[in-house]
């Protein structure tokens, strides 16, 4: 429906500018094919000849475009050369004209977005895969966009601005995402993006307001009721709005951040294998943490300072705020100081004692200024800055920071493991409650198996079309259990290198399921593992002579034949 | 070891060389090829075909394709010989043993990328 539609306002604009250059033409030619049949022509014995309606009209054909091939079929007479002259110069005028109103429409800026439009619905029709929808091409969309490449996902863009999509056009990515420019909280725009397409797997809004965002949630949970939201926004005040909303995920760029940060200081085990999953350059299971203890000074008290300056004071690290902002009561009991983060208020905030400064205000002229004054009032102070421009970022790498926060990269991260890995979270909640002990048997099973410094994330979908070999061992009742499963082909009495983190059937989650849980089909598995060991496992849930082997050891015959030969033996 | 994979690589090796055995030779002479040769393979070829009935897995599917194709094109040949033999006045002539041969060895080809496929996908189980 959407299509069609699309494909008439381009009929309708082109079938409009042409009308008048068609009128023309044809009553040129009209004129033009009478008066060369009604001319008399040269006399054939004594009679004057008269040329055929088809013969005008040959005649016309090659002169109008100006071919000329000459007097046809027999010469012309005088008369009928002076008209021909006339034709020749009307139909010249006529052309001209006609391709004069093909280059305005061209450049015509309404046909221009029509057709871009129907281009863009026919290209995201076309996708045969699973893609994501993103709404929002800013440096977080872009950042998202590329690390879906790096996964051989497809995406949609939408975004508002023209250059953004041209930008787009020119990535090296390794897959097609194709990009319209228009406003993604209008249905029509939604619904080209393939919103209601069945391999649409993702709506993420990444705009800069989380007023549009909000809209474009409201919009797309009421055309597709089930498709996963996952939506940017920065303040608290639509916090109900969303609530309202079902399974949409709300990501706060400042609120994980400072997350991380208390993750970071209270249990660094769990924010390295956070950073481990994510894929972090340099980040080895076996880092240790210098987070240090003591006390910390948050310089800048806006969205992102106000979020540090709480999830600190919750896990009583002692902390003190600098902003122009703080107020009063705050001041007077001594966890703010007001004013700029210059010298003087720093030393009233205690930096020479503290032994972490986080610059956090929303200017990086500011930040840098900040960790530079801290330097050198405390020169082995831990320093975490703000990043708010990606294209400040070799600035604040000669920083040498001990750590970098840039809030569209931490969207970015965030969105894509929901994206490719949906049971992460209840991972990370049930890690949260559980002691160290289970924490660091995690820990060396990821260390010994996997080994490596950048693994693959996977949620392998143990459906009928994904997994035949397991739904074709449950109709024979075949017992397979997770262990089996993750046998090594070539070798049954090893294991792959990936651990299974999450199981979920049905809405249940188990987390860390053992080498005796029972799968059946439907199941989702989030595993963790090589790159090899995903393509090996997804080759075992392909074949069900691999998965009969791995279960039994015993490679069951293939052929009708040797199948009964099999039986016939038994049976003796 | 496993008794399919012994009468399955038999039959199908079987098939393969017996099929080399007729072609060989100067395509149009016919004292070079033997229809007691052909007959043999194109039994052998039935049989290999039977023992790949049944398989599920893609690579089963491909096998029975391609000795699917031999079966077809040896039919083919032994047709030919049959109405060159008894349906016509000249008998085998050097032209009627050249397609015959020709044929047959099309034959050939898809049994080689039978004993291939085999191969490969033995060495890629690797156990």
């Amino acid at each position: 429906m959407p299509r069609s539609s699309d494909l008439d306002r381009v009929t309708m604009i082109v079938l409009r500018f042409m009308r008048g250059p068609i009128v023309l033409l044809i009553s040129v030619y009209a004129i033009g094919i009478t008066g060369m049949a009604v001319i008399p022509g040269p006399e054939v014995d004594g009679e004057p000849t008269h040329m055929s309606f088809f013969h005008a009209f040959y005649f016309m054909t090659y002169t109008a475009t100006t071919t000329g091939f000459g007097e046809l079929p027999i010469e012309f007479s005088e008369a009928q050369r002076m008209w021909a002259i006339a034709c020749l110069y009307l139909s010249v005028v006529a052309w001209f004209y006609s391709i004069g109103t093909i280059v305005r429409l061209v450049q015509n800026p309404y046909f221009r977005q029509a057709l871009a439009q129907y281009t863009f619905a026919i290209s995201v029709a076309r996708i045969a895969e699973p893609f994501v929808l993103i709404c929002g091409f800013g440096d977080t969309g872009s950042l998202l966009a590329r690390g879906l490449s790096d996964r051989l996902i497809k995406a949609v863009v939408i975004d508002t601005d023209p250059e953004r999509i041209k930008a787009l056009g020119l990535r090296d990515y390794w897959v097609k995402m194709p990009g319209l420019c228009g406003d993604a909280s209008v249905p029509k725009q939604l619904l080209d993006a393939g919103l209601n397409s069945r391999r649409c797997t993702g709506v993420v809004a990444l705009t800069r307001q989380d007023e549009k965002n909000l809209d474009i949630a409201v919009m797309v949970r009421a055309m597709n009721p089930s498709v996963p939201i996952i939506c940017r926004c920065t303040s608290r005040r639509f916090d109900e709005e969303f609530k309202a909303l079902s399974n949409v995920a709300v990501l706060d760029p400042f609120e994980t951040f400072s997350e991380q940060l208390t993750t970071a200081l209270q249990s660094p085990a769990l924010h390295t294998l956070d950073e481990w999953f994510l894929g972090v350059p340099g980040v080895t299971l076996d880092r240790t943490l210098g987070y240090p203890v003591g006390n910390w000074v948050v310089c800048g008290h806006g969205r992102m300072g106000q979020w540090l300056f709480e999830s600190l004071r919750s896990r009583s690290v002692p902390v003190v705020a600098v902003d122009p902002r703080i107020p009063e009561d705050m001041e007077r009991s001594g966890l703010g100081v007001r004013g700029d983060a210059n010298r003087e208020t720093l030393l009233q905030a205690g930096v020479r004692e503290a032994v972490g400064i986080i610059a956090a205000t929303n200017n990086d002229s500011v930040n840098l200024r900040t960790v530079m004054n801290a330097r050198s009032l405390n020169p082995e102070v831990f320093v975490v800055v703000r990043q708010n421009r990606h294209e400040n970022a070799v600035a604040f790498s000669m920083l040498n920071a001990n750590l970098i926060m840039e809030p569209s990269l931490v969207t970015a991260q965030r969105a894509l493991l929901r994206l490719v890995a949906p049971p992460i979270g209840t991972l990370f909640e049930r890690l949260e409650d559980c002691e160290g002990a289970t924490v660091q048997e995690l820990f060396t099973r990821l260390k010994t198996t996997v080994r490596e410094t950048n693994p693959t994330l996977w949620l392998a979908r143990l459906t009928r079309d994904l997994a035949p070999a397991l739904a074709r061992a449950n109709e024979l009742e075949q017992r397979i259990t997770l262990g089996d499963l993750t046998r090594d082909p070539s070798n049954r009495n090893r294991c792959l290198p990936c651990v299974p983190l999450v199981a979920e059937r049905g809405g249940n989650r188990t987390v860390l399921p053992g080498a005796d849980f029972e799968l059946r089909e439907g199941d989702a598995l989030l595993l963790c593992g090589t790159r090899s060991s995903r393509y090996l496992l997804d080759a075992t849930l392909g074949s069900w002579y691999t998965l009969n082997y791995l279960v039994s050891s015993v490679e069951p015959p293939r052929g009708y034949f040797m199948r009964w030969v099999e039986r016939a033996r038994a049976r003796k | 070891m496993n008794l399919e994979k012994v009468v399955f690589g038999f039959f199908i090796l079987l098939a393969l060389t017996l099929n080399v055995a007729f072609v060989d030779g100067e395509i149009d002479n016919p004292s070079h090829h033997n229809v007691w040769l052909l007959f043999v393979t194109i039994i052998v070829n039935f049989i290999a075909t039977g023992l790949k009935l049944g398989d599920r897995s893609q690579i089963g599917a491909l096998l029975l394709a391609a000795a699917l194709v031999a079966d077809l094109q040896l039919i083919v040949a032994a047709s030919i010989w049959t109405i060159a033999e008894h349906g016509s006045e000249s008998g085998i002539t050097p032209d009627v043993i050249a397609v015959i041969v020709s044929v047959s060895r099309g034959a050939l080809v898809a049994n080689i990328i039978s004993v291939i496929m085999v191969v490969a996908d033995t060495l890629m189980l690797r156990r």
